[in-house]
């Protein structure tokens, strides 16, 4: 765990996490929350926020003591920091954000299993000091922020006609002429939605293709 | 100063639980320092739904229209008499906690399974009801809370009943569910809630007819009972129809006649 490694600037990783190596559509971790909680842009914002929030911290926090944790029980050791962040996060929402803490009810809690959360701070806070771990954390949490935004927006827009609870689209529930599309706010739906969205970046980006691990062409198969 | 190594087993067991000591009063200290913001957003959240269905608009702060207008009572749901003087601390009638309670059994009672169309299993023995009041203190709206299991969730509501005949419908919200956003989750649109309003439970004959169904007839023999069921969520119609026949028809009958013949409001 030595400091001699080439440390990554600001730069590459606050940058790197929103498309290059997101960890929703390239790294494709964080996809139980992605579908649970993106039938509404709010819900979708604030979960973005307090993932963002427990991942920064929970960086830092790691990254600080990264010398002193034994390697026997690191695991653990990450999981402390970041089941107690998460409780902190659940409380202040009941406390100010009560009703949004109702909508989200479990998946707050939930922000413990995230793999997202977990990878960081294995993969990079053990390893690196404190500020390229903020830096690295805010991030990823923007990352998982973005794409969770769009595909609530996407969801929001078509299965109830409206954005940020603003209606955009008139339903034919409140008088209006849409017909909403009741697919579109079925967990389900965020699988198609992010299956394009992937499809989406790796076709205008064509560098962040994976090779294919084997040759289609090959005769023998 | 001993130097720890820390992949020794000691070191090990020591940084550990210094971590989770530092853990637990960083957690512990948050819970209690939020716990009042918490409780006055749960009191805030539970005097604005019953607002909503009180006949009044929230004037200045919410706590303020509440005090005003809303008054709290107990009732025993068996007898349907009003209990405030059941419990010794009257400040706890507007928050009683029916739901927690309900599921112990010195509180509650247990329903028959063939009688249990809300799915609850038991109810509490006390309920909490509110009297929704004019600036001459006439009570104009009785608000009762109801609730029961849907497609996916228990879904908690207010209603509000006509004091003068406890008969007619005069509001109703849902506070608290999980259905589906957009499909069973419409409970809560105000468009769907307001066929709720001059429903009536009962017929002349006093035999109950309110229902939640698809084709709901408006001109007829159902105008006064029917309302519409709500398209692409027919278990959660069904569930919402089911346990508001369960605590209108039955639990809060007692409390309901007694209304009707002006034994609660002198």
């Amino acid at each position: 765990m030595s400091d001699s490694v080439k440390v990554p600037t600001w730069k590459e990783s606050l940058l790197e996490p929103l498309i290059a190596n997101n960890p929703v559509m390239i790294q494709v971790l964080g996809i139980c929350s992605a579908l649970a909680v993106t039938s509404s842009m709010k819900t979708a914002f604030v979960m973005g926020l307090s993932v963002t929030f427990v991942i920064t911290l929970s960086n830092l926090a790691i990254s600080l003591v990264r010398n002193y944790v034994p390697n026997s029980v690191r695991i653990i050791a990450q999981m402390t920091v970041i089941a107690s962040l998460v409780i902190l996060v659940d409380q202040i929402l009941r406390a100010f954000a009560y009703d949004l803490s109702k909508q989200l009810s479990v998946y707050v809690g939930l922000i413990i299993t995230n793999c997202i959360v977990m990878g960081r701070t294995e993969g990079f806070a053990l390893k690196y000091p404190p500020l390229p771990a903020v830096a690295d954390g805010i991030g990823n949490g923007l990352g998982y922020m973005l794409v969770l935004c769009v595909v609530a927006t996407i969801r929001e827009l078509f299965g109830s006609g409206t954005w940020f609870g603003l209606p955009i689209m008139e339903t034919v529930n409140n008088g209006g002429w849409y017909v909403p599309c009741g697919f579109m706010v079925m967990p389900p739906c965020s699988f198609f939605i992010l299956g394009c969205l992937i499809w989406a970046v790796k076709t205008y980006r064509k560098d962040l293709q994976e090779p294919n691990e084997y040759d289609t062409h090959r005769e023998d198969y | 100063m001993l130097k720890l190594n820390k992949d020794s087993v000691l070191g090990t067991f020591v940084i550990i639980i210094s971590f989770c000591l530092v853990c637990s009063v960083l957690v512990s200290s948050a819970v209690v320092a939020l716990n009042p913001f918490k409780e006055a957003a749960i009191a805030n959240d539970r005097q604005v739904n019953i607002l909503k269905v009180s006949g009044f608009e929230v004037k200045g702060s919410v706590a303020a229209t509440f005090a005003q207008h809303i008054e709290s009572h107990l009732i025993d749901v068996a007898t349907g008499e009003l209990a405030d003087d059941k419990i010794s601390d009257k400040s706890q009638i507007e928050s009683y906690d029916f739901a927690s309670l309900s599921k112990k059994p010195q509180f509650s009672t247990k329903i028959p399974k063939d009688q249990d169309k809300a799915g609850i299993r038991s109810f509490s023995n006390l309920m909490p009801i509110y009297f929704s009041k004019d600036d001459e203190g006439k009570v104009i709206r009785v608000i009762l809370p109801f609730y029961g299991q849907a497609l996916w969730s228990t879904v908690y509501g207010y209603v509000a009943i006509d004091p003068q005949d406890g008969n007619t419908v005069k509001g109703v919200t849902f506070y608290s569910h999980g259905e589906t956003p957009g499909l069973g989750g419409e409970i809560e649109n105000p468009r769907w809630q307001a066929q709720w309003v001059d429903k009536k439970l009962r017929n002349e004959a006093g035999e109950y007819k309110f229902q939640i169904v698809k084709n709901a007839d408006h001109e007829g023999a159902g105008k006064d009972f029917d309302i519409d069921a709500l398209s692409g969520a027919t278990l959660t119609s069904r569930g919402v129809n089911d346990f508001t026949d369960y605590w209108m028809r039955t639990a809060y009958k007692p409390f309901l006649e007694k209304l009707s013949q002006g034994e609660i409001i002198k």
